[in-house]
């Protein structure tokens, strides 16, 4: 089942009104643990603490700065952020359409199935629509006193809200400054024969959070007062740059 | 005040390593493809954005930060004396130390095994949770640029599994634009399914859809995320540049706030140069 | 949006948005704010050169949204050059370093209208070049009582046997810089140092000075910000343009100037706008060449 709904709007371009209501789509299983203090085994709390006093602060002594120079702040208060909030709106307004292809996986954020609300004909001659053009709206909309960008998708045979960032929110790879190694030709074609060698269809479904488990069971294990071998995470040796297509071929050679 | 968000890699668990990690990025290990071992450190691809506010004291104005408390002996309590447990009854825990963490998928703690690569257009977008960038260690950037190079070529994504603290991620790693991109995935098991809102009625009005594809051919444009203004950040803006014309910012005070005038060779010289100072006023 | 694209030096900027407005009360578009930066670049550039610079930009104009960017954007062209830094509470950060005129010019493209950058050089953070008196004046004070006030600093430093400089911040304070320029020079010592001398101030002129940070302190007085000598604050730099309602410039004054402007009473007189500024910088070069050359030891530490 989709998550439940929390909020309802309207997709709205061109002459499309379309009544829809968002579900959540992604359901996160973990476990839980607390953090507690060595001693005593007492459930931690986490506490604001002033820097220079190392006491900690209650609420009421806390205020929220934006840093305007250096070490220097502007106090705002909870009024003047509200004002920020958006209106109340249940508009959600499609400002151009995109190929899917060009959105870059890092400026997706949440993503949300979308159910129809009543018009069920509109829904579906959207989806098909989307579909059939490989094609995603680019919307903004305000929900739960935020304001929110997104992707308009479909996810078979329903239609599906992305959140997206804001492009200051990602980081450039060219803030990385990476070093430019010439590679050989050489290198390089063994590495793409290598590639395709490992090539396989994207089947998601044969993959299993094992670790989940497996730390399940070491939690009982200890429960039982069992004993626990501790085994050392394997570190691989790196390859170094001379010995690299040598390690190239040796691959080839095991996969082929 | 940011909150942990399902899907985000945490920070590392507290423990003594807490301040290596501080420097290192978020984890460092090895990236491994067959017989090639690569060692990278994992960064943040996202940066919560100019619009963050610090919580300050409302006595003196100097930043907070979060820390554990422990509510029994009424104290902070340092990172050594913080531990990890799991609930399996009221007030009773079972403790888990990093080691033995550690040790539940010893293969993958440390290390990004690339098991099989794909054709990242067969990933449907919603598998996708978190993006992260892989820089090279010392030593290690040949290799690297080779695998960026190489999936750059075939247009493949490697798929791999590895384990970070509490959790094992499926991630994507990718080439993007001349670095490795790391990007976590959902699993199968947590996309929730959607039968249930799928509308039951199938049918299609041509027209309407014809109709449809009309509007969206006139709104054809291409993806450009500059293209798209922050809104939120905007307001905040606009509120604090009147603000910052009116008042003045405020100020923590200095760390170590010294008592008494200062160095008693410097404040008996002082005294004598103002003396002289007043004199001759 | 107009784009123009220039070469200087071998090197090709692409400038943008040059007529748009970016003081709108007083009428001063970028690319004024572009010629200014260019013919005061070479009084400027000397104290700029291998300093981490934090740009503070103002892409709508000086009334509306701006931010402070301490990274240098990774969109700058490859000649820009830059340095790493490694804060000890953070990951390595990639700052910008304006150590030429083209730099300046793409900066200033970015409508990072004001420069701020720290008292020590990138290859040695922990050692200040100078140390600094920013004078504050609180509510109910103004830079007339900044200027009486330095007035009197200087005094005292010179009885402690060390020169000292004086420019406007462009807004309402002082700030007096004592230079230094000596490897062993460290930020502790100019903390102390200043200090000690802020307090001393403030013993004497109990009506006119105070040394304390706290805001009930500093109503009707003058600050002196002893606190700016870390090797994480930054100061405005010399010659930039201020983000206020006029195009006014942090200006170096001659102290005979000071004095005489400090007995008139008209605060104005003391401020420096952009025009003038340039004209007096090529008139009588930069005045605060010795705050990044003379060398001083501060004493009794």
């Amino acid at each position: 089942m989709a998550g439940k709904a929390i909020w309802k709007g309207y997709i709205n371009f061109g002459d499309v009104n379309l009544p829809v209501k968002l579900h959540t789509a992604i359901k996160e299983e973990r476990i839980q643990f607390h953090l507690l203090h060595m001693g005593d085994r007492v459930k931690l709390r986490q506490q604001m603490v002033c820097a220079y006093e190392k006491e900690p602060v209650p609420v009421e002594a806390q205020v929220k700065g934006f840093e305007v120079e250096d070490g220097k702040y502007i106090i705002v208060d909870p009024a003047e952020l509200e004002q920020t909030a958006p209106e109340s709106s249940r508009l959600v307004e499609v400002h151009e359409f995109v190929k899917t292809v060009q959105i870059d996986p890092v400026f997706l954020e949440r993503v949300y199935y979308l159910e129809p609300d009543i018009h069920v004909k509109g829904y579906n001659s959207l989806v098909a629509a989307l579909k059939e053009m490989d094609v995603a709206g680019i919307c903004t909309w305000a929900m739960r006193k935020r304001y929110y960008l997104g992707a308009l998708q479909t996810s078979g045979k329903v239609l599906r809200l992305t959140t997206l960032r804001h492009a200051e929110e990602v980081i450039s790879v060219k803030s990385l400054e990476l070093q430019n190694i010439p590679l050989s030709e050489k290198e390089l074609k063994i590495g793409s024969d290598l590639i395709d060698q490992l090539t396989a269809p994207f089947q998601p479904h044969k993959f299993e959070n094992e670790h989940r488990k497996k730390l399940q069971m070491l939690i009982d294990k200890k429960a039982r007062g069992e004993k626990i071998a501790i085994l050392r995470p394997r570190r691989l040796k790196p390859t170094t740059p001379d010995k690299l297509l040598q390690a190239l071929e040796a691959s080839l050679k095991k996969v082929a | 005040m940011e909150t942990r968000a399902p899907g985000r890699i945490p920070s590392k668990p507290p423990s003594k390593r807490e301040s290596e990690a501080a420097v290192q990025g978020i984890w460092s290990g090895t990236i491994s493809f067959s017989l090639v071992a690569i060692p990278v450190q994992l960064v943040r691809a996202v940066d919560s954005g100019r619009v963050s506010f610090r919580m300050l004291h409302d006595k003196d104005y100097s930043p907070l930060q979060r820390r554990m408390f422990c509510p029994e002996e009424d104290k902070l309590v340092p990172p050594d004396e913080i531990i990890r447990g799991y609930e399996i009854g009221p007030d009773r825990y079972v403790l888990i130390t990093d080691e033995e963490l550690e040790s539940v998928s010893p293969e993958r703690s440390r290390t990004i095994e690339i098991i099989e690569f794909i054709d990242m257009e067969e990933v449907d977008p919603i598998y996708y949770d978190h993006p992260y960038y892989l820089v090279p260690l010392k030593g290690g950037e040949k290799a690297y640029r080779l695998l960026v190079e190489v999936m750059s070529r075939t247009n493949k994504a490697g798929l791999a599994k590895f384990v970070l603290g509490e959790r094992e991620y499926l991630v994507a790693v990718k080439s993007a634009e001349g670095a490795l991109a790391l990007i976590t995935l959902h699993y199968s098991e947590e996309i929730l399914p959607d039968e249930d809102i799928s509308p039951k009625e199938k049918k299609i009005e041509t027209e309407e859809k014809s109709r449809i594809k009309q509007n969206i051919k006139k709104m054809m444009s291409d993806f450009n995320p500059e293209k798209y203004a922050d809104r939120r950040r905007k307001k905040i803006m606009e509120i604090l540049s009147k603000k910052v014309k009116k008042i003045a910012p405020v100020e923590a005070p200095q760390a170590e706030e010294e008592e008494g005038e200062g160095p008693a060779d410097l404040v008996a010289a002082l005294k004598e140069s103002m003396r002289k100072v007043k004199k001759n006023r | 949006m107009t784009r123009r694209v220039v070469e200087s030096a071998g090197r090709r900027l692409s400038l943008s948005n040059l007529e748009k407005d970016l003081y709108p009360s007083y009428g001063f578009t970028k690319a004024q704010i572009l010629e200014y930066y260019r013919r005061i670049a070479k009084f400027m550039l000397p104290h700029l050169k291998d300093r981490a610079l934090t740009l503070k930009r103002y892409p709508e104009g000086v009334d509306k949204d701006f931010f402070f960017e301490k990274r240098c954007p990774s969109y700058r062209p490859a000649w820009v050059k830059t340095a790493d830094l490694r804060p000890d509470d953070g990951e390595r950060m990639t700052v910008c370093l304006v150590n030429d005129l083209e730099t300046l010019i793409w900066v200033e493209n970015l409508a990072s209208v004001e420069l701020h950058v720290p008292l020590a050089r990138t290859g040695s953070p922990g050692t200040p070049d100078s140390m600094v008196f920013d004078l504050d004046p609180g509510d109910g004070v103004d830079i007339l009582d900044c200027a009486r006030l330095a007035l009197i600093l200087r005094e005292l430093l010179f009885e402690m046997r060390l020169a000292c400089y004086v420019k406007t911040s462009g807004r309402k304070g002082l700030h007096v810089y004592v230079p230094l320029n000596r490897k062993e020079t460290t930020f502790e010592d100019t903390k102390k140092f200043s200090r000690a001398v802020a307090i001393i101030m403030q013993k004497n002129y109990p009506d006119l000075v105070t040394a304390k940070i706290a805001k009930e302190y500093r109503k009707k007085k003058v600050f002196i910000n002893w606190a700016q000598n870390d090797s994480k604050k930054t100061m405005i730099c010399v010659y930039s343009l201020r983000a206020r309602e006029k195009p006014l410039v942090s200006f170096p004054l001659e102290w005979k100037e000071l004095e005489d402007l400090a007995g008139q009473g008209d605060p104005e007189r003391l401020q420096v706008l952009h025009s003038e500024a340039v004209s007096r910088a090529e008139k009588q070069g930069d005045l605060f060449r010795e705050v990044i050359t003379k060398k001083q030891r501060l004493p009794y530490l």
